[in-house]
């Protein structure tokens, strides 16, 4: 018997049989005949014995069932066997060949390891943020509500608590809706007095959350029936704990539960300490109860237009959200009949809570995807192209094969086995890039980037991967496959050996894949440049306000000087204070600072006296703050017309206002604004103040919005209790951070400060988002550069190569190299054109996807473009030129003989 | 002659590794060597020798090729493997236990009343 070495050797077709059936008659038949001739010599005539012999066989039908059952069986058995080897083989041949071009191999590897990698790490925040189950138990039936108010257009507002409580008295569709106040607790800790972010919920609202505690309990009717008077006068009597807030603040110290702790001054209980994830809403450490008590209604906690408080519901079982929210509509309508002055254009929208937490960076997420994919096939694409180049190489080993009797299935074997090695080196490669890079990206994330902590190499993300790499395999691997499997013989084993037809075909399919290439990297380019511009134009927008070195720290100081005198008097004397510090050129106040959370009231509604009354629901109103002088002087915002504050304007004093050009502009075009009179409700019954002064906008929301009709009150007038310090320093702000506090606990040792940041901080903050766009974008778009980039160059390096006997000839009839260089380029800058082409073709279809994007920009924008399209054609020509300009520095002798 | 034995349930596979343990065979050659060592008191069931030859090769005990008998007619040639032998030499000390088992209890004279 032949060994199955030697088998292999010479790649003769495997043992196994085509026909397992008819093999199985031949040997009965054989064992009848030599039976027969046995039974012959021992005297038989030839006919018995013939007879005899099938007899002695046995059972004729059923022994050729079993028989030919068990030959199948056998014969698939030993195929797979024999196929496995076949892999096993080819596997270890591929290693070897790619080994012998290691140049080769790099790149390929590296090129797919960069498209494999990009596309994991991005999957992986798409399945960490969007696709991974959310901690609540049937978060879907769990509904976010709010106010639409369909006269300011804005769909989700705050709700007020006298809505709300109508709105659960009402409905049927809910098995329990509850209300959420943020609030701060200013506690006492063994650093010193800390505010904790707060959450006051009402009873519902574990319920509807339905996460039970991981120590303890969570906030239960006992807790509830000791809350009748509001938090700002008697603190809360319990509260639960978020899992952060017990690691960091308490040790994570099991015994917390049942501890009593000081908290605005008062005693509280800690009930009970939520397991990590939970996290709802975002940014709490604590809960503690809510409840409306008697004493609410006097500070106007319960007015019906008082909008402040987030809510949430959970659905009954069998109602879905289109009934649920129909239903509230119809509540909304009768609602706006009994209390037209508020509710007239109030409609409630309800969101499920997956859509509340994630809807938002959705679109971003799968674009980015999108993008990403698209690297991928242009990594995929070079690889191709590499792939087939080489394959045109050994057209000839590839046809001595097939002379020799390897069928066709064979070689499409062993180039997909190449394929798959280079593949899984790649993905391998692309999964530690991804984890690395995946790092990189969780912390350079916008900070509202929700559920970023569960973004994570995880058997998803893996699963994901090695798909990845499956299909890359196929798209790149099929091409120089499949064109490989019709070799033309005659023509490949001759010298002319380049294979002509098939040469044709292959490289035309390989610069069609370079076009590609151009086209996808022209698109992401743009793409690119047009995020750059907008955040370029976002920096340079009049701002109004200056952010260098500003320290703003905000201290909530409401309960320790409950007397609207008491706080402007500690507001005074705590600036004068601030004021004598060293390196402290500007200090004021405010209740509203640009670009950060607003604490406390910030809209006011106000008439003009002597105008036409507003019908109820629609009267102006602007962005309210209460300030001291010294805050438009620390943040640089100029006086336009009249006066500021002076130390007349105190609380006995008749009310004055300044407005901002945007107001004035609104309400007195043309005209100037001083002397004006108006009525305004802000956080309190209405006032009469007089317009003193006309102050410069601020783009308070952000940056990318237009500044909103404002009104500044002076600080001593009116009465909020969120004071926030700005300070303009003349060296770097946070050195006086220590200094501030010292002053500020000189008034009050358990007073904490509740924020301290700088401007500059805010402003980047504010940026944070784009700046992240920024950096995934352009990432991809220099990934797509050097992809394209290096499939220019492969492509025509080789060639370069195969035409070199053509590059003798030329020299040979007297070109000279500058003409090689421009006939080489030649090729090279058609292509180039052609996909240029193309991707403008692309650009024009698909920028507009950015448009939610940008700023001050539009899709279409024509310098983005020429700039891509600058960069990207001066990178192909650079890999155009290279491949030439060796070609013409051939030497003709060389030439001719390589030919 | 006696009346030929039919064979206990079991023992056919271990037959036909020992018969090709010297050299390969096709099957009407092993079915002939059996009968031959046994003294024709074996009678082979022929399917039943295919079938076994089929399930032993599946499970890798033996290999089979297609060669040329001496008068050059195609047949199929079966050949013991490594795996084969192994398993012929553990059959074999299992059958050989059984057997002396077996043959200790009925060669025994019966116990005294």
């Amino acid at each position: 018997m032949i060994r199955p070495g030697i088998r292999r050797l010479f790649r003769l077709p495997p043992r196994g049989s085509q026909d397992p059936v008819a093999d199985l008659e031949e040997e009965i038949r054989l064992h009848l005949e030599l039976r027969a001739e046995q039974l012959e010599r021992e005297g038989l005539p030839p006919e018995q014995a013939r007879e005899a012999a099938r007899r002695r066989f046995g059972p004729p039908d059923e022994a050729r069932r079993t028989l030919r059952e068990a030959a199948r069986r056998r014969e698939s058995r030993l195929r797979l066997r024999e196929w496995l080897a076949g892999v096993r083989q080819d596997l270890r041949y591929a290693l070897r060949t790619l080994g012998r071009s290691p140049g080769f191999t790099a790149v390929a590897v590296l090129t797919l390891a960069l498209g494999i990698g990009a596309n994991t790490a991005i999957f992986s925040v798409v399945n960490g943020v969007l696709l991974q189950p959310f901690p609540y138990p049937e978060a879907d039936r769990i509904v976010t509500l709010w106010q639409h108010d369909r006269a300011a257009g804005v769909e989700r507002d705050e709700v007020s608590a006298a809505n709300l409580l109508d709105w659960r008295e009402r409905s049927r569709s809910f098995s329990g809706m509850a209300a959420i106040e943020p609030y701060g607790l200013d506690f006492q800790g063994p650093e010193g007095p800390v505010t904790l972010d707060t959450w006051l919920v009402t009873e519902d609202f574990f319920r509807v959350m339905r996460v039970p505690a991981l120590l303890g309990r969570t906030l239960g009717p006992a807790d509830y029936l000791q809350s009748t008077r509001p938090v700002y006068e008697q603190g809360v009597p319990s509260l639960v704990l978020s899992h952060g807030v017990w690691r960091d603040r308490f040790g994570a110290d099991p015994t917390v539960v049942g501890r009593t702790i000081r908290v605005d001054g008062s005693p509280a209980t800690v009930v009970g300490v939520m397991p990590p994830g939970f996290q709802f809403p975002d940014g709490g450490s604590v809960w503690a109860p809510l409840a409306f008590g008697q004493d609410a209604s006097r500070r106007g906690a319960l007015r019906r237009g008082a909008n402040y408080l987030q809510a949430v519901g959970r659905l009954r079982p069998g109602v879905t959200l289109e009934q649920a929210r129909a239903e509230l509509a119809g509540i909304a309508v009768q609602l706006g009949g009994e209390y037209p002055e508020t509710n007239q254009h109030v409609g409630v929208t309800a969101d499920p809570l997956p859509e509340t937490l994630v809807g938002s960076v959705r679109p971003a997420l799968l674009l980015l995807l999108g993008a990403v994919g698209l690297v991928l096939l242009i990594a995929c694409a070079n690889v191709a192209n590499l792939l087939l180049a080489r394959g045109a190489r050994r057209q000839r080993e590839f046809a001595v094969c097939a002379a020799i009797g390897a069928g066709r299935g064979r070689l499409l074997r062993q180039a997909m086995a190449e394929s798959a090695v280079l593949a899984v080196l790649g993905a391998a490669g692309g999964l530690l890039l991804a984890w690395w890079s995946l790092r990189l990206i969780v912390r350079a994330a916008p900070s509202d980037l929700p559920r970023l902590d569960g973004v994570a190499i995880d058997p998803w993300v893996l699963l994901f991967a090695l798909g990845a790499c499956l299909l890359t395999t196929l798209l790149f691997g099929l091409a120089p496959a499949l064109s490989l499997a019709r070799p033309d013989l005659a023509a490949s084993l001759s010298g002319a050996g380049r294979g002509a037809t098939a040469g044709r075909r292959n490289r035309r399919l390989r610069e069609g894949l370079v076009v590609g290439e151009i086209a996808l990297a022209l698109l992401l380019l743009v793409g690119a440049a047009l995020v750059v511009r907008s955040f370029v134009a976002l920096l340079q927008v009049d701002r109004g306000f200056r952010s260098e070195r500003v320290l703003a720290v905000t201290v909530q100081a409401w309960s320790y000087f409950p007397d609207r005198a008491q706080r402007a008097a500690f507001v005074e004397e705590a600036i004068e204070r601030m004021a004598a510090l060293p390196g402290v050129e500007a200090v004021g106040m405010t209740s509203s600072l640009p670009l950060a959370e607003s604490i406390g009231a910030e809209e006011a509604e106000f008439e003009i006296r002597g105008r036409a009354a507003p019908r109820t629901g629609e009267a102006p109103s602007a962005h309210a703050a209460l300030i001291t002088n010294g805050y438009l002087d620390a943040l640089g915002i100029p006086l336009r017309r009249g006066r500021l504050f002076t130390p007349q304007d105190d609380a006995d004093a008749p009310h004055v206002v300044l407005v901002n050009e945007t107001m004035a502009r609104r309400h007195w075009p043309g005209a100037d604004p001083v002397g004006e009179r108006l009525t305004i409700r802000f956080a309190g019954p209405p006032v009469e103040a007089e317009v003193v002064g006309v102050v410069g906008d601020v783009r308070h929301a952000g940056l990318d919005v237009e500044p909103e009709p404002a009104l500044y009150f002076a600080y001593p007038q009116a009465r909020t209790g969120a004071i926030t310090f700005t300070l303009r320093t003349a060296g770097p702000p946070l050195a006086l951070l220590g200094a501030v506090q010292g002053l500020i606990w000189e008034f009050n040792s358990s007073m904490p400060l509740a924020d301290a940041t700088t401007l500059d901080t805010l402003l980047a903050e504010s940026l944070r988002s784009r700046r992240f766009s920024l950096f995934l974008l352009g990432g991809f778009a220099v990934l797509a550069l050097l992809l394209a980039t290096v499939g220019v160059y492969g492509l025509l390096s080789y060639a370069m190569r195969e035409r070199v006997s053509e590059i003798g000839i030329r020299m040979a009839m007297g070109a000279s190299a500058g003409d090689i260089l421009r006939w080489a380029m030649r090729d090279g800058l058609r292509l180039i054109v052609a996909g240029l082409a193309a991707g403008v073709v692309a650009v024009v279809l698909l920028t507009r996807l950015l448009k939610s994007m940008l700023y001050g920009v539009g899709p279409g924008d024509p310098l983005a473009l020429a700039a891509a399209m600058g960069l990207l054609a001066a990178t192909a020509l650079l890999a155009t030129y290279l491949p030439a300009r060796r070609a013409s520095r051939v030497d003709p002798v060389d030439a001719l003989r390589a030919g | 002659m006696p009346d030929a034995l039919a064979l206990v349930k079991g023992t056919l596979d271990v037959l036909v590794l020992k018969s090709l343990s010297w050299t390969p065979m096709h099957g009407f050659e092993i079915t002939r060597w059996l009968e031959e060592r046994s003294g024709r008191a074996l009678e082979v069931n022929d399917s039943a020798l295919y079938q076994a030859l089929y399930r032993m090769e599946e499970r890798g005990l033996i290999e089979a090729e297609w060669g040329v008998t001496e008068n050059n007619r195609r047949a199929r040639y079966y050949r013991i493997t490594p795996a084969g032998k192994a398993q012929l030499e553990t059959e074999t000390a299992q059958f050989v236990r059984y057997a002396q088992t077996v043959m200790g209890i009925l060669a025994a004279a019966p116990d005294p009343a």
